[in-house]
């Protein structure tokens, strides 16, 4: 791996356990993707149909049987790029494939923490992680995780951020 | 002013069920005020379990009876055009007068109706402000954690000697409460009065005291009370410096639509319908050029006459040409302050210092925060004044210094070829200092202590380059992060860190500021 390859977050806070998002996750937005691609493989039938007659449908279908196999590829890789740290005075949040990023968060600046849950995430039994602070640009999300370790993640923060309470 | 105000009944928690005020019905008819939404029988019997809200019977304060037409002020003079219109058009005169008076006593009658509902009171350490006739709204300002309260004064409500109070408070839900219109004096008592509430009382010669003296009159008395930091700049100055600002603007924008407009023409010919044409495409560019003069003019406004002093722990500023304005800006509550350099101010070595709060950003609402200008135009000794003024610990001289701010590594520079030069970050003894910008280069010093977060963030072209873009957020601003652009990867990992470990030396040094 050229160094240049190596994502941002290897680079410096080395010797560092990032943890992984919950392995619901993967399925969860795979499953979006794909369910969004044919809403638009749906669509695209239709001018397909008037132009190409009865094998307009069977391109479609064709067309979204690829872009879906690398959508999926795609989004499983990107799942797999997100993570968080705790360190001893911040918390950390790596995402991203094609623009990385890396935030960190002090845990004297935390603000407020939100735990949510839609319907979809709680079916398949994810939450998500919001942790705010006053910076308006600066909200931390921590899309899946399952519900006992995105509640205990909120409780360490808490306790964190009560013990070292930095103000603006 | 503070006669009918019911601060000696501030209430003890609980005892809400017999406050004093209630045992004046009397005054209840006399003031004219029923409960906003609820008459005053059925209010008898809830009061008491309202914790919060003062009972039905509390006396208002009343705003100024002028308030309903001062607000309406768009609907008299879109009557007036119409009438003027008309009689220009047709010559006549009688549908005129029939818009006249239809206006006068529709926004008489309209006003005399919402002037009833409108008003406020002090309750204990709250203020609750009531406006809307169809729609009430009651507001409650909780004075613990105000933050500043302004006095402005736009020029419909000068014109009556009136003025508007504008009250921030920390963590608002983004609209501002205003207390809009009163006469002058009364709005500085009750600014001093709110501001005493608060705990944070201004100096006893009240600073804007000269506001209620005649426009000529040179307050040079109570300029002296206070600690002058910049005394008035003149309007000769800020006028050439604005056109000073303007003119690359200006000049681009003329030469780009000038030379379109002719290359069209010689190619097509100025027929007819190329120009309609022309005016359909370019007609929004000629718009946004227009918007750019007149807010480059209502600035020149804003900023005319602009003076700033100090009182204690804030710095008040005191500006504006036809709407004065009156405002504090918390000292220990600024996050961040940045230098603006237009291009043509170079070479006289000015410029403008902007300071950014936790407070006013608050106040914006969804992301468009508002800067607090702290100088107009100045020479680079009063810049460094004013600067120490805002952030006491900066060290002015070496963060304007063009050759601390190091700049992106030479490979970023295809990236921004005009500006790389005049680009940089540096990690200084008590700030972090981001400069950038073409037409108006800026330097902005956020002291380590006001970082609340950071970011990293690699584009996919940057990561084929080796580049990363560092972000350090401060409170309440979208917009004005210090983004240091294109630094080397391991320089912007680096220099993440650093920043993250002074953040947490400096936060530790200084006692926590909530609120």
């Amino acid at each position: 791996m050229s160094p240049r390859a190596t994502p941002i977050w290897d680079l410096w806070p080395a010797g560092l356990r990032w943890q992984p998002m919950s392995r619901q996750l993967r399925t969860v937005w795979v499953l979006r993707s794909l369910l969004n691609l044919f809403i638009l493989a749906v669509l695209a039938s239709v001018p397909l149909t008037i132009w190409l007659g009865w094998e307009g449908p069977l391109w479609a279908l064709g067309g979204y049987v690829v872009i879906a196999g690398l959508r999926a590829f795609t989004v499983v890789r990107v799942v797999a790029s997100w993570g968080y740290a705790e360190r001893e005075e911040d918390f950390l949040v790596r995402h991203g494939l094609l623009t990385r990023r890396l935030n960190i968060v002090p845990y004297g600046r935390i603000q407020l923490i939100d735990l949510s849950a839609g319907p979809i995430e709680r079916m398949f039994g994810l939450t998500t992680v919001k942790v705010r602070t006053a910076a308006l640009g600066s909200t931390v999300e921590v899309p899946g995780l399952d519900p006992h370790v995105a509640a205990a993640l909120r409780d360490r923060l808490a306790v964190r951020a009560a013990e070292v309470r930095e103000g603006l | 002013m503070s006669g009918d105000r019911p601060e000696d009944a501030a209430p003890e928690d609980g005892t809400h069920a017999t406050p004093p005020q209630w045992e004046e019905p009397a005054t209840v008819a006399e003031g004219a005020f029923e409960g906003p939404g609820e008459n005053g029988a059925a209010a008898a019997d809830h009061v008491q379990f309202q914790q919060e809200a003062p009972p039905t019977g509390t006396v208002r304060q009343r705003l100024h009876p002028l308030t309903p037409l001062l607000e309406s002020f768009r609907f008299f003079i879109a009557a007036a055009a119409a009438a003027g219109i008309n009689v220009f058009t047709t010559g006549n005169f009688l549908f005129a007068v029939y818009i006249s008076v239809f206006a006068a006593v529709a926004g008489g009658i309209a006003s005399l109706i919402a002037i009833q509902y409108r008003g406020f009171v002090i309750w204990g350490r709250e203020l609750h402000i009531y406006a809307g006739v169809f729609t009430r709204s009651h507001r409650t300002v909780p004075l613990d954690r105000l933050q500043s309260v302004d006095l402005v004064r736009p020029i419909r409500a000068r014109l009556f000697g009136l003025a508007q109070l504008n009250i921030e408070v920390a963590g608002g839900d983004g609209t501002d409460a205003r207390l809009a219109y009163l006469k002058v004096d009364r709005a500085l008592a009750l600014r001093a009065e709110l501001l005493a509430i608060a705990g944070r009382p201004v100096a006893p010669e009240a600073p804007a005291a000269d506001e209620a003296l005649p426009e000529g009159a040179e307050p040079a008395a109570t300029g002296a009370a206070l600690d002058e930091v910049v005394p008035t700049v003149t309007a000769r100055r800020l006028a050439f410096a604005s056109l000073l600002e303007a003119l690359p603007v200006q000049v681009t924008a003329l030469a780009v639509i000038g030379s379109a407009f002719a290359i069209s023409g010689a190619i097509f010919g100025f027929g007819n319908v190329v120009t309609t044409v022309w005016v359909g495409f370019f007609a929004p560019a000629l718009l946004g050029y227009l918007q750019s003069t007149i807010s480059t003019v209502n600035k020149f406004l804003r900023n005319c006459r602009f003076r700033l002093s100090r009182d204690g722990g804030n710095l008040l500023v005191e500006r504006g040409l036809t709407d004065t304005s009156h405002g504090t800006v918390p000292v220990d509550r600024v996050t961040a302050v940045s230098f603006d350099e237009p291009v043509l101010w170079r070479s006289r070595g000015w410029r403008r210092v902007q300071v950014w709060t936790a407070a006013v950003a608050q106040q914006g609402g969804s992301g468009t925060s508002e800067s607090t200008m702290l100088l107009p135009v100045g020479g680079a000794e009063l810049v460094a004044r004013v600067a120490v003024e805002a952030v006491p610990e900066l060290d002015v001289a070496s963060t304007l210094d063009p050759e601390a701010v190091a700049r992106p590594p030479r490979r970023a520079r295809w990236r921004m070829p005009l500006r790389w030069k005049r680009t940089g970050a540096a990690l200084q003894e008590r700030a972090f200092v981001v400069r950038g910008g073409l037409l108006v280069n800026t330097y902005t010093a956020v002291p380590y202590a006001r970082i609340q977060a950071v970011d990293v963030v690699q584009g996919r072209v940057q990561r084929m380059q080796g580049l990363a873009t560092v972000r350090a957020m401060t409170a309440g601003n979208l917009w004005h992060d210090a983004v240091a652009a294109h630094r080397d990867v391991r320089e912007a990992v680096a220099m993440a860190a650093e920043l993250r470990e002074r953040a947490d030396a400096a936060a530790a040094l200084e006692r926590p500021r909530l609120s």
